[in-house]
């Protein structure tokens, strides 16, 4: 019988090595692909909109963002993407079989699908990091404009990208379709070459 | 080497360093913050260019983006940059720059016998002359006007450097960096707003470096670096120089150019050489200050000519004398002041000649020969101003010597942003120009923009615009010291053109429009200062009559007997000035584009050797060719051969994959495809039809049940988008009532077509023992989830080749290790890869019908699939499909067709005529739409839709193709060509 151990290959597979990139001496932007994230699209169904926040709040404890905004507990996130839509997303020891539990908890109030594969994560941060951001993203990213905790779904070299600001350092966590993977990373190194770069993996 | 015209003090240059470069390949020399105009200028070079239609030696008339006339090619080989305004080119070591539109030499240049043919070559020429006959339009006429008249020449290789855009967002964008743009910014920027100050220069200033004002006691540039200094120092004030603001567009939206590495010869490693920008700005302050114009007599264009505040900027913040004589012609007192400060250098002023009857008094004490009432009326020397025949107040003509005329005819308030967004600029009589009118929602315009041509002016409007905008966007402003200048002397008595000129008098240098180009178009009948543009060409190019504009309108408005507020002005439309191919395409050229989609096979299938095709923006195999094959058909032919004989296995994933889920996501179902899906049991499939609202088909593919309330539907590759964009416009606009969900999984999964006889012997091998795969188990239409080595999968049970099949759907990242285990797993079975190639072939075997079906133009009766259009529902595009031409029983329907020699090959695209018609649109009887060489059959098979086709089967017609030469008997068949019963289906 056919086992699939290890045969898991990243979005960037054969793109993105370890190392520092552009500019020499210099990093302004340090970019880390996350594999490890389970993601979940949810959407609300009609009329359940009360039932559905408090089933999430029961089973995660975690008040489901209105608007785009996301909303942590330990290591369950709901980041909210549009009307009575949401993508959750779970690491650790809450990833594997994620969106069975997330539909088993919430499905009679939510459409729940599997996304985890559907995605390319990266993890983006530095001193350059709004520099780099702002040679395709359309969207004002500046610390008055868009907070730790902000989401924004927009587009970025004409491919659709989720933004999720994780923290003040800034750190933003870009969400990529996989299929254009190759064609963002094309957009994101050349962008972030003039500040230099660092892909790191954890 | 002390260039010869260079003043021996001051300037905003830094004699420390100096910077080679040559022109036309003599070498000079100039220093850093030199503009190649500027080091042009001080190295007493006059002639720079030749005119585009007359070939008349040109000088240079400005000192910025407005210049008409010192077009250059700037650097050489793939770097070579046409039409390169000198006055804008920085300076740097090295710097070559080479004159345009002259052969063999600029100051030897054959083209100009055009100059004395120019009775010929008036406006409208090109629509009178080369009128007839049409034919040599293409073929003579326009290669030779192209070849004679013209700008530089592309490089014609790829630019080797890269280009990229950036978005910018502020509270307050000042777009001008002279005093009111300044103070906008530092009112502004001071109350905390986020501001950004954009300015073309390299230097900020604007006309303060070109002049020699006092700002509160101190010299002009010495007051701009400290407001500089104190910008800088304002964490939100962001200072973009060398960025020009080239237009203005909806909700606060601004386009910009930044030249980031224009000024040295080659980008540092990494570094852009252009970025445009799109700024977003709550409310922007148009600081763009004022445009000189000139004044048409004859040999007005001569070099040597230069325009007054120009001869300034040259003079004071170059330190280059555009003369060792000067005159200055004027009709304002502005142009006193040219006169003025090229005495204070230094250089001899001939004469000023003023139109007006009354000079302004405070020059007097300088001396300087005035001659009031006066016109200039003739300019002599060829490739450079000689003397300058000056009509007095009593019409007496006199000759005065020079070797440069400064013209000052007048400053145009720089409206043209104002203007983009349908603004129409209005005539300020006492100013004797136009200042904006209605401006964008969120602009503000200080200074001389807005006619308020004082420095004293300047700053006090610049302070209150900044400020204003400061306050909407809800910054409050602390009270702050207007700085102190003069009100200088201003007045102005417009004149236009001289009359008693008999030579070419010019009005547009960068489009050789003289005044009586003006006169003939408004004769003609284009008295419509927009029709006088399209035949005259005043004011197009890279200038857009920057210089020209106004001067052209007001003798349109004289010669056509109207006041100049009756004539208007053109639309001003963006760019303000020109933008280069790279940096509206920045990153996107060449594989970049647009993004390509790689399907999860990518890699493996490169690793093929796989040949790829375009579909939409995926990148697929399109076949997979073999050593020793000599062409696609023998390698598809392989493919097909191979997978009918015992298995193939074919990346799907591309097909659109959305989830639908909900209480009434069978109604939904029911309502967007003709046939039924409600009665769809749980773990089935079925083959769907989409119609769009007007009846014809949109689209198809499968749908299965996943659970009760759940459903998987899948799409053709190319129109994914798009039906999920029509699926949410369903739901969001026409049902919104029901409970459905929707969402696109198709990044999700990596899916793979596995057909053939030996597919389930292949997928026992893959999928988990536990699952029952055995045809009763899990016959044809079933679906399943399951499990694949532990990993969750999901397995359909269905057929695109008429083989028996299965789709097997795995999570995206175990996508290339499930192609890896199909071939591994397969590999005893021979397991063929197969491409876009043989599923087309396939699927015209077997009568399936794909994009070149569903083209937007058949109807589902058309495709032999009315049975699939329920009777007992409604649907989308049911009623309209009933439409009377649509049930036409003579609409071409779906046939299969088979060469009457088999040894014909067929074209998609060849139109059926009926034998012994004549080929004419009237006999035209259907269309073929796909053609495959069957393996399986030996000989090419067509599908089309042709007049009653369903009913002619056994009869011939002609597949004509004219545009290929094809004209081949068929015989019109069933479109099922392969296995007709389906017997293959179930193994």
């Amino acid at each position: 019988m056919a086992s699939f151990a290890g045969l898991e290959r990243s979005a960037l597979h054969g793109l993105s090595l370890p190392g520092h990139y552009g500019r020499a001496g210099t990093t302004g932007v340090v970019i880390e692909e996350r594999t490890d994230l389970a993601l979940a699209s949810i959407i609300g169904k009609r009329g359940k909109r009360f039932a559905l926040v408090n089933a999430v709040n029961t089973a995660f404890g975690v008040a489901l963002p209105d608007g785009p905004r996301r909303a942590t507990r330990g290591s369950v996130t709901f980041a909210g993407t549009g009307p009575d839509q949401w993508i959750a997303c779970a690491e650790g020891s809450e990833a594997p079989g994620f969106a069975a539990k997330v539909r088993a908890r919430i499905g009679p109030f939510a459409a729940v699908s599997d996304q985890s594969d559907a995605r390319l994560v990266l993890l983006l941060r530095g001193p350059n990091v709004r520099d780099v951001l702002a040679k395709g993203v359309p969207v004002d990213l500046h610390p008055r404009a868009f907070k730790a905790g902000d989401v924004a779904t927009t587009i970025v070299a004409y491919i659709g990208v989720q933004i999720d600001m994780l923290d003040d350092a800034p750190t933003f966590q870009l969400s990529v379709p996989r299929s254009m993977a190759g064609s963002f990373w094309s957009w994101l190194t050349a962008s972030a070459a003039e500040f230099g770069y660092d892909v790191i993996t954890r | 080497m002390n260039a010869p015209h260079r003043l021996a003090s001051g300037g905003l240059i830094d004699r420390a360093q100096p910077l080679s470069f040559t022109f036309d390949g003599q070498a000079y020399s100039g220093f850093a913050g030199d503009t190649l105009a500027s080091a042009l200028v001080a190295n007493g070079v006059k002639l720079v260019g030749r005119s585009f239609k007359y070939h008349r030696p040109r000088g240079i008339l400005t000192a910025g983006s407005d210049e008409p006339n010192a077009l250059v090619e700037l650097r050489t080989g793939a770097r070579r940059e046409p039409n390169t305004r000198a006055t804008t080119a920085e300076l740097y070591d090295g710097l070559v720059a080479a004159s345009q539109n002259r052969w063999p030499s600029l100051a030897f240049d054959i083209g100009a016998v055009n100059d004395g043919l120019s009775r010929f070559l008036v406006a409208g020429f090109y629509y009178k002359t080369f009128m007839w006959p049409a034919k040599f339009w293409e073929l003579l006429y326009e290669p030779l006007i192209r070849r004679a008249a013209g700008l530089g020449r592309a490089a014609g290789t790829e630019d080797p450097d890269h280009y990229e855009k950036a978005y910018a967002h502020c509270d307050l964008l000042v777009i001008g960096g002279g005093p009111a743009g300044l103070m906008a910014a530092l009112a502004a920027g001071r109350a905390g707003a986020r501001v950004i100050l954009a300015d073309e220069d390299f230097r900020l200033g604007g006309r303060l470096l070109a002049e020699r004002y006092e700002i509160d006691g101190k010299p002009g540039t010495e007051w701009v670096a400290e407001i500089e200094a104190e910008l800088a120092s304002l964490p939100e004030v962001r200072i973009m120089r060398r960025t020009a603001v080239t237009g203005v567009f909806d909700h606060g939206q601004y386009g910009a150019v930044e030249r980031v590495n224009d000024h040295v010869p080659v980008p540092p490693e990494h570094e852009p050489r252009q970025r445009s920008w799109k700024i977003v700005a709550r409310r922007a302050v148009l600081a763009a200050g004022a445009l000189e114009r000139g004044i048409a007599f004859g040999n007005n264009d001569r070099p040597g000519v230069i325009l007054a505040g120009a001869a300034r900027s040259y003079i004071n913040r170059y330190a280059a004398a555009p003369g060792r004589r000067i005159a200055v012609f004027t009709n304002n007192d502005d142009g006193w002041r040219t006169a003025a400060d090229a005495h204070a250098a230094g250089i001899e002023v001939a004469a000023v000649i003023d139109s007006r009857a009354e000079p302004p008094g405070q020059f007097a004490a300088l001396g300087i020969k005035a001659l009031t009432g006066a016109q200039v009326s003739h300019v002599h020397g060829g490739q450079g101003v000689q003397a300058i025949d000056v009509v007095d107040a009593a019409g007496q003509t006199m000759k005065i010597e020079c070797d440069a005329l400064a013209v000052a005819g007048g400053w145009n308030p720089a409206v043209h942003l104002t203007c983009h967004l349908g603004g129409r600029p209005v005539w300020n009589e006492p100013l004797a120009a136009f200042v904006p009118g209605a401006v964008p929602p969120g602009m503000h315009v200080a200074g001389a923009a807005n006619g308020a041509l004082t420095l004293a002016e300047c700053l006090h409007a610049g302070v209150a615009a900044g400020a204003m905008a400061a306050l909407e966007c809800g910054f409050p402003i602390a009270s702050i010291m207007v700085p102190s200048a003069q009100d200088e002397a201003s007045a102005v008595t417009p004149l236009w053109h001289v009359k008693e000129s008999r030579a070419k008098s010019f009005v547009d240098f960068q489009n050789d429009v003289t005044i009586k180009d003006i006169a003939l178009a408004n004769q003609e009948g284009f008295s419509s200062v927009e029709h006088l543009k399209r035949y005259t060409t005043l004011g197009m190019a890279t200038d857009q009559g920057k210089v020209a504009n106004v001067t052209g309108l007001a003798i349109l408005a004289d010669v056509s007997g109207r006041v100049i507020a009756e004539v208007g002005t053109t639309t001003y439309r963006p760019p303000y000035v020109p933008v280069s191919f790279g940096a509206i395409s920045g990153h996107h050229r060449g594989k970049d584009f647009r993004p390509v989609r790689l399907p999860p096979s990518h890699r493996w299938a490169a690793e093929q050797g796989a040949v790829f095709v375009e579909s939409g923006a995926w990148l697929r195999a399109q076949y997979y060719p073999r050593a020793g094959e000599k062409d696609w058909l023998e390698t598809v032919n392989r493919e097909v051969a191979a997978t009918r004989a015992s298995v193939g296995v074919c990346d799907v994933s591309t097909l659109g994959k959305i989830e639908i889920e909900g209480a009434d996501a069978a109604i939904f179902l029911d309502r967007v495809y003709t046939n039924t899906f409600s009665t769809l049991p749980v773990g089935k499939s079925r083959y769907g039809l989409m119609l769009r609202e007007d009846g014809f088909v949109m689209d198809d593919g499968t749908t299965s049940r996943l659970a009760p309330e759940r459903f998987f539907m899948t799409t053709t590759t190319a129109q994914a988008g798009r039906v999920m964009q029509h699926l949410e416009f369903c739901h969001q606009v026409l049902w919104p009532e029901l409970d459905v969900q929707m969402v696109s999984v198709s990044e999700q999964w990596a899916q793979f077509s596995i057909a053939g006889p030996r597919s389930r012997d292949v997928l026992r091998k893959l999928v988990d023992e536990k699952y029952d795969l055995a045809d009763r188990a899990f016959p044809y239409l079933a679906t399943k989830e399951v499990a694949v080595g532990g990993v969750p999968a999901r397995l359909f049970r269905l057929s695109f080749s008429g083989e028996m099949a299965y789709e097997l759907a795995v999570p995206a990242r175990y996508g290339d290790g499930a192609i890896r285990a199909i071939m591994a797993a397969g590999e005893e079975f021979s397991i063929t890869p197969y491409g876009t190639e043989a599923l087309g072939v396939m699927r015209i075997e077997k009568g399936h019908v794909a994009g070149n079906e569903i083209n937007g133009q058949l109807t589902a009766r058309d495709l032999g699939l009315a049975r699939m259009m329920s009777k007992k529902k409604d649907y989308i595009g049911r009623v309209m499909a009933q439409r009377p031409a649509l049930l036409d029983p003579d609409r071409p329907a779906l046939a299969g067709f088979k060469p009457a020699d088999r040894k014909a090959r067929l074209r998609a695209g060849a139109h059926f005529l009926s034998a012994g018609a004549v080929a004419t649109a009237g006999n035209d009887e259907g269309y073929m739409t796909s053609v495959a060489f069957s393996p399986m059959l030996g000989h090419w098979i067509g599908l089309g839709v042709l007049e009653r086709g369903p009913e002619r089967i056994g009869q011939r017609v002609r597949a004509y193709d004219p545009v290929r030469n094809g004209d081949v008997e068929v015989e019109i068949c069933n479109p099922v060509f392969f296995d007709p019963e389906g017997a293959r289906l179930d193994g």
